[in-house]
């Protein structure tokens, strides 16, 4: 079909104010909290899951690459530091297994209500926001792995989010420097209780802490438990400045180079309502990943 | 420059190369590119691709086509403001078709120089919508660092959209 030029500017030119107000308009109903919205934002990462796992896959090669590269430059020096900490562990394990073993007579006199069993399953990231006002990733397990919203994400080092959308074969994970996160945290030195909010700069503010709680730069942050959004002490990061009572957390995890992520179920409902969205099936995958890692 | 951008009508796969060129970016702006201190923010290639066509053919991107990809954008980045992105590539689709004779025969450094006004005009506005919307004065660190880290990464876009542009007239 031949549209004459002059139409079809004309055209352009009515469609855009038109196209403006529909962005105006979604802005706004974006910030109404719309359920609707969210289950369009899941389907499409969803639906878009293999294209995004395909441009991600040889970035990730690429940097695996250059990861063995540097191990190897360092090899000798990370021998010698392992070995150091070999040593200082072996001293940890044999005062963990005496804890194990007075813990278990503890309990077994208390008759403690034994904790519920936690899940675990990796998943790869394979997108990354990196919005000026957003911090999340997208990760490629979802609903029919058995990741459910308010799971914990964490890496090795700490905790990195939590899960904060489920689609069947994705999950968006709310990272604790993004501007709505909101974690429980408790000092671990004395146990004083605050909250980590995150300001989408690298490193989360410490709010609602005691003005008179003594805090220096390297004390470590845990999770309260507080809410019933994460057990308490999960690992979350050090105090690294304070500025003018501005107390700023260094996640233990390094959140630029998230590559596998860990989605804990601690079996907690916690504070999250409840999701709009379908209840996860356990597919006979998901019933194998949750086998392959159970932690306790 | 001026060589790439002799008006010829193109097959129709031809003629879809600005967008598919032009969602290629949104989909590279958000994979994790694992580098510490990277991922944090990312460049907003898409903003390069929109750019560059709008100079060149903005027939072949029309503002329709910008917001479908700009609402793409925002939903695989899970932007809790559903549409700032497309807001923000239409207002910039806008501003480059009004300056666009000053660009169609510019230099390289000319043009990177105006992709830098646009880029801080972008994410100023982008400050001052997502403040608005959250009520509140947000930082303006990471809207900078966005900026500046979009505009030091214009060359690579730059030089990959030349290249698709080239392949077009070709085709």
């Amino acid at each position: 079909m031949r549209v004459s030029a002059p139409v079809r500017a004309a055209a352009q030119r009515a469609a855009l104010p038109m196209l403006i107000f529909v962005s105006a308009l979604l802005t706004v109903l974006g910030k109404a909290d719309i359920v609707l919205i969210d289950r369009v934002r899941i389907a499409v990462a969803d639906a878009l899951s293999p294209v995004l796992e395909l441009v991600s896959e040889p970035v990730a090669s690429v940097a695996s690459v250059v990861g063995r590269v540097e191990d190897a430059i360092a090899v000798y020096q990370q021998n010698a530091v392992l070995r150091e900490d070999n040593q200082r562990l072996l001293q940890w394990q044999e005062v963990a297994r005496r804890l194990a073993a007075e813990n278990a007579a503890l309990r077994a006199l208390e008759k403690l209500v034994p904790d519920q069993p936690v899940t675990a399953l990796a998943a790869r990231v394979i997108a990354d926001s990196g919005g000026a006002y957003m911090r999340n990733v997208l990760v490629n397990a979802g609903a029919r792995d058995g990741v459910a919203r308010g799971q914990a994400a964490m890496t090795g080092d700490g905790l990195i989010g939590r899960v904060a959308e489920v689609g069947q074969r994705t999950a968006r994970i709310l990272l604790i420097t993004d501007l709505n996160s909101h974690i429980p945290v408790s000092v671990e030195r004395s146990g004083e209780r605050a909250v980590l909010d995150g300001d989408n700069s690298d490193r989360p503010r410490l709010v609602f802490l005691d003005p008179k709680t003594p805090i220096q730069p390297g004390d470590r942050i845990i999770t309260s438990g507080s809410g019933g959004l994460f057990p308490p002490g999960l690992p979350v990061g050090v105090v690294s400045a304070i500025d003018k009572g501005v107390v700023r957390v260094e996640p233990f995890a390094e959140l630029s180079r998230l590559e596998i992520v860990r989605l804990v179920d601690y079996g907690l409902a916690g504070v999250l309502p409840q999701s709009a969205l379908p209840p996860p099936r356990l597919t006979p995958r998901a019933a194998r990943l949750r086998a392959v890692e159970t932690l306790r | 420059m001026a060589r790439v951008m002799a008006p010829r009508d193109n097959g129709f796969g031809g003629r879809l190369v600005p967008f598919l060129s032009t969602l290629f970016f949104v989909l590279v702006s958000v994979v994790p590119l694992q580098i510490p201190g990277f991922a944090a923010v990312t460049p907003t290639f898409a903003l390069m691709a929109v750019f560059h066509w709008t100079i060149y053919r903005p027939d072949l991107l029309p503002n329709a086509a910008v917001f479908v990809l700009g609402l793409l954008l925002d939903l695989l980045n899970g932007s809790p403001y559903l549409g700032v992105s497309a807001l923000m590539l239409l207002v910039a689709r806008t501003a480059v078709m009004a300056a666009r004779r000053y660009f169609a025969d510019a230099s390289f450094a000319a043009l990177w120089l105006g992709f830098l006004a646009l880029a801080c005009g972008i994410f100023a506005f982008a400050w001052a919508l997502v403040s608005a919307l959250r009520g509140e004065v947000l930082g303006t660190r990471p809207f900078l660092f966005e900026a500046v880290l979009t505009v030091a990464c214009y060359p690579v876009g730059s030089w990959l959209l030349v290249r698709l542009h080239r392949a077009l007239v070709r085709a």
